[in-house]
């Protein structure tokens, strides 16, 4: 429900853009969008212990995640030292490019062949509109920031579907789970460092 | 030379196995990586636990790879972090990578590998626990409060926004079991509340990543809080000064107020109200004076009495067919008998009171001569308990009756049917049907009671007959046990009159009715009781203090007259019964006391000529007959 509210509140944001008033601040929106991305993983996370540890053999290796071609820092220094341009660009072509993953998950989750693939699918669910509303909450941010922040890099995602088998149509589920559950960590991250160099006013908020 | 051989061999055999297995050596057991976290997400440690160690010193070393390649590190400090551990520093530790790790054990004689294990350090973060926890009591205009304010752990770099740290304190009383635990979100300060004066509290903060673990509790900080009087304490106490204030105002004012209070909350029982009983004489005096004061003569009756004492009721009917006189609409509500329940003095009286028996015979009350009537509050209980006897003929009433001529019913239970039988029946013949059941109060006057000449086989009937009408209403009951006393009120109105049947139920051959006179002044005639020919005993109850019988109630000396009926002339015509009387038998009024007989004309002024009447059919009659008393409670039924 926070997370509703919070969409509402952005497209009050939107609102307020159109007819010029700058109620919201840049570092509101940033507070409202971390904290948005702060769900996502924590969403993940209650998806992902559904699952059992799976055998390290046979899952696919988490550098076979599509988004991994996408260049991220590896570090704190590294993150430290990206720009908030790039930060956010990164963020939102990180939330982009799990916009087809999750189409597919969701329609994959209900047959899928697991106990609790009701809880799975409502899960997915739930993690497609939080990946909406913090979508939508990072576009209002970018025109905010200026035209140098909307570089978007555009990652394909090639996965038809998880496989045929009952076996490998877990696994595949699986891993496309933890792939996600990364890259909504490093949205997160992103993002409240974001938060944090456009509050200097507040630090402590930091 | 073989012997020793043979003993060093023993000896040796029994050793070497013994040294031999001292000696036997095996590859390591197979180590375990326990955990792995990272305080600030930028390094991380590991942690093993080592298997056994095969009986040779071992050797354990961590080996590990990055996700996307293949190459192998070790690691780079096995002692920062203390034993069995392996300490990644910065320069090593990359974020959003899974490392996958494993540690090898060696010996002498081998090795073993654990199983490896993933990690990514994102998701193994737990920081250290808070800094710098410092709690300080604060006043506050409700009381004193806690302040409790921390540091981030060092390492942790929530400046930048690395890590976004969220912090959780607990507090408990020092004797106490239970913590009281707060989230303070990402604030580094927290205040706590409702304190108990003078105790000692314990505070205890750690810390969270955002996706991470909590760090340990920090050490606890001891805080003592002065003692005070608590707030609400001192308005409970404000509060309860208040009530009692209140309290003593009010009982003060209650024991102002206490017989009102008292008579309010505990209303007095009426005291039994009997005639003739002087409650002086008895505070003052002795009982048996007073009890004597009690006894009558005539009560409680004898069994001879009984059959006499039969009271029947009585019909009082108005004469239908004769108009009211704009007054006597009022009659007619009064013929209804309503009376109007009247509390007097005397109590006890309302067992007999009934509306629903008076308004059975609510018959009009109509009396005969239009012009002639004035109606005065005919029926209308005053004390409710009198009926008037009316003159209904002006010329009967020489001297207008001033008074307001009330008639007034009785208490007892009566239903006058009152209806106007015929003409000319103004007569009270008061005969009251015997059989009339006396089970309930109703009564009825017969209808034969009254106006037609048939009611009156007596010869004192046509008499009546004239009589404008003499109303007499009267009720009683049927007592068998008491008699019945009738305190009649003999009230003539010249002018108002109205017609009153008074009918006995059964036809009674005595219509010998009492004319009397007209009389201005009130007179009280009583029943003494009703004798077997139904017919009324009245004693009138002079006033003058005249009276055959001199009543020993205590109060006023009253004459009982039994009232045979009311002949013609208006007269009613009075009985006396011996009180041995048999059926039949009067008493001479005259005869008994002589000067009674001459009280009627005192009552009926100017009636003179009555008088012979009267003391004629005095003579047929002549016992006085003291029968028991009717309450003549005038708690009859308001018409």
């Amino acid at each position: 429900m926070a997370r509703r509210s919070q969409g509402t509140k952005l497209h009050l944001a939107v609102l307020c853009l159109v007819v010029s008033c700058h109620a919201i601040g840049l570092s509101d929106l940033m507070e409202r969008a971390s904290q948005r991305s702060d769900q996502l993983p924590h969403s993940l996370v209650h998806a992902d212990s559904h699952f059992p540890p799976m055998g390290r053999v046979m899952m696919p290796r988490p550098s076979m995640c599509h988004t991994s071609s996408l260049q991220t820092p590896k570090d704190k220094e590294q993150a430290l030292r990206v720009s908030e341009n790039e930060l956010i660009s990164l963020a939102r072509s990180l939330l982009l490019a799990w916009n087809d993953p999750l189409l597919l998950l969701s329609s994959e989750a209900p047959t899928l062949p697991h106990p609790s693939n009701g809880d799975i699918s409502s899960k997915i669910r739930e993690l497609q509109d939080y990946s909406k509303s913090l979508g939508d909450g990072l576009d209002i941010l970018v025109n905010k920031m200026g035209p140098s922040s909307q570089y978007i890099s555009s990652i394909p995602f090639k996965g038809g579907d998880l496989g045929n088998d009952k076996t490998s149509r877990l696994i595949n589920f699986h891993f496309l789970m933890s792939c996600f559950r990364r890259d909504s960590h490093k949205i997160d991250s992103f993002l409240k460092v974001l938060r944090c160099r456009a509050t200097k006013m507040r630090p402590e908020t930091c | 030379m073989m012997w020793r051989d043979v003993g060093v061999t023993l000896i040796l055999s029994l050793i070497l196995p013994v040294v031999a297995q001292g000696a036997r050596h095996t590859p390591p057991g197979k180590p375990k990586l326990t955990s792995c976290r990272s305080p600030d997400k930028e390094t991380f440690t590991c942690w093993w636990e080592a298997g056994s160690d095969g009986g040779r010193p071992t050797t354990y070393s961590l080996f590990y790879h990055k996700e996307n390649s293949e190459t192998v590190y070790e690691c780079p400090d096995y002692h920062t972090a203390g034993a069995n551990s392996c300490f990644f520093n910065k320069n090593e530790t990359s974020i959003w990578v899974n490392y996958n790790i494993t540690v090898v054990a060696t010996n002498a004689l081998g090795n073993n590998f654990s199983d490896p294990v993933d990690v990514d350090v994102v998701y193994i973060v737990q920081p250290h626990t808070p800094e710098n926890v410092t709690v300080g009591v604060l006043e506050d205009e409700d009381g004193p409060f806690l302040r409790v304010s921390w540091e981030p752990p060092r390492k942790a770099d929530t400046r930048s926004g690395w890590i976004t740290l969220i912090y959780e304190l607990r507090v408990k009383l020092e004797e106490a079991e239970e913590w009281e635990e707060h989230r303070a979100g990402q604030q580094k300060m927290f205040n706590i509340f409702s304190l108990h004066s003078g105790g000692v509290y314990m505070v205890q903060v750690r810390c969270k990543p955002d996706h991470g673990f909590w760090s340990e509790w920090s050490t606890a900080s001891y805080v003592k809080v002065p003692d005070y009087i608590p707030r609400e304490r001192s308005m409970w106490i404000l509060i309860a000064v208040f009530s009692a204030f209140i309290f003593l105002i009010l009982t003060w004012i209650i024991t102002l107020n206490r017989s009102s209070v008292k008579h309010c909350l505990l209303p007095p029982v009426p005291g039994p109200k009997i005639k003739g009983f002087d409650q002086q004489l008895l505070k003052k005096g002795k009982p048996e004076e007073v009890f004597n004061s009690l006894v009558v003569q005539s009560f409680p009756p004898r069994s001879t009495d009984y059959e006499d004492l039969l009271v029947e009721y009585l019909e009082v009917y108005v004469n239908e067919k004769q108009e009211l006189m704009p007054e006597g609409k009022d009659l007619r509500d009064v013929g209804c008998l309503k009376s109007k329940s009247q509390s007097d003095n005397d109590s006890g009286r309302g067992s007999c009171d009934s509306h629903t028996l008076l308004m059975e015979k609510c018959g009009g009350v109509e009396s005969k001569d239009e012009s002639s009537y004035e109606e005065p509050e005919l029926l209308q209980g005053q004390a409710g308990s009198w009926e008037r006897l009316e003159r209904g003929d002006s010329q009967v009433v020489d001297t207008p009756d001033s008074s307001d001529a009330r008639v007034k019913t009785w208490p007892l239970v009566f239903s006058p049917s009152i209806h106007g039988s015929s003409d000319n029946h103004h007569y009270g013949t008061l005969e009251m049907p015997k059989q009339h059941s006396t089970s309930e109060i109703t009564y009825s006057v017969p209808d034969h009671l009254f106006p037609t000449s048939t009611s009156f086989p007596h010869h004192h009937h046509p008499e009546y007959r004239d009589s404008l009408g003499e109303y007499s209403e009267y009720r009683h009951s049927r007592s068998p046990s008491t008699g019945v006393l009738y305190h009649w009120e003999a009230q003539h109105h010249p002018q108002a009159h109205s017609n009153f049947n008074i009918r006995n139920l059964e036809r009674q051959k005595e219509a010998t009715g009492l004319g009397l006179p007209p009389s201005r002044s009130m007179e009280y005639v009583e029943v003494q009781k009703v004798n077997q020919e139904n017919q009324l005993v009245l004693k009138p109850l002079s006033s003058h203090g005249r009276g055959p019988s001199q009543v020993q109630f205590g109060r006023a000396v009253v004459d009982y007259s039994k009232v045979n009926g009311v002949n013609n002339d208006n007269v009613l015509l009075l009985q006396r019964q011996r009180e041995m009387a048999e059926a039949g038998q009067y008493c001479d009024y005259r005869e008994k006391e002589g000067a009674e007989a001459e009280r009627y004309p005192t009552q009926q002024q100017g009636k003179t000529t009555k008088d012979g009447p009267v003391a004629t059919q005095l003579q047929e009659s002549t016992c006085l007959t003291t029968s028991g008393y009717v309450d003549t409670v005038p708690t009859m039924p308001t018409f």
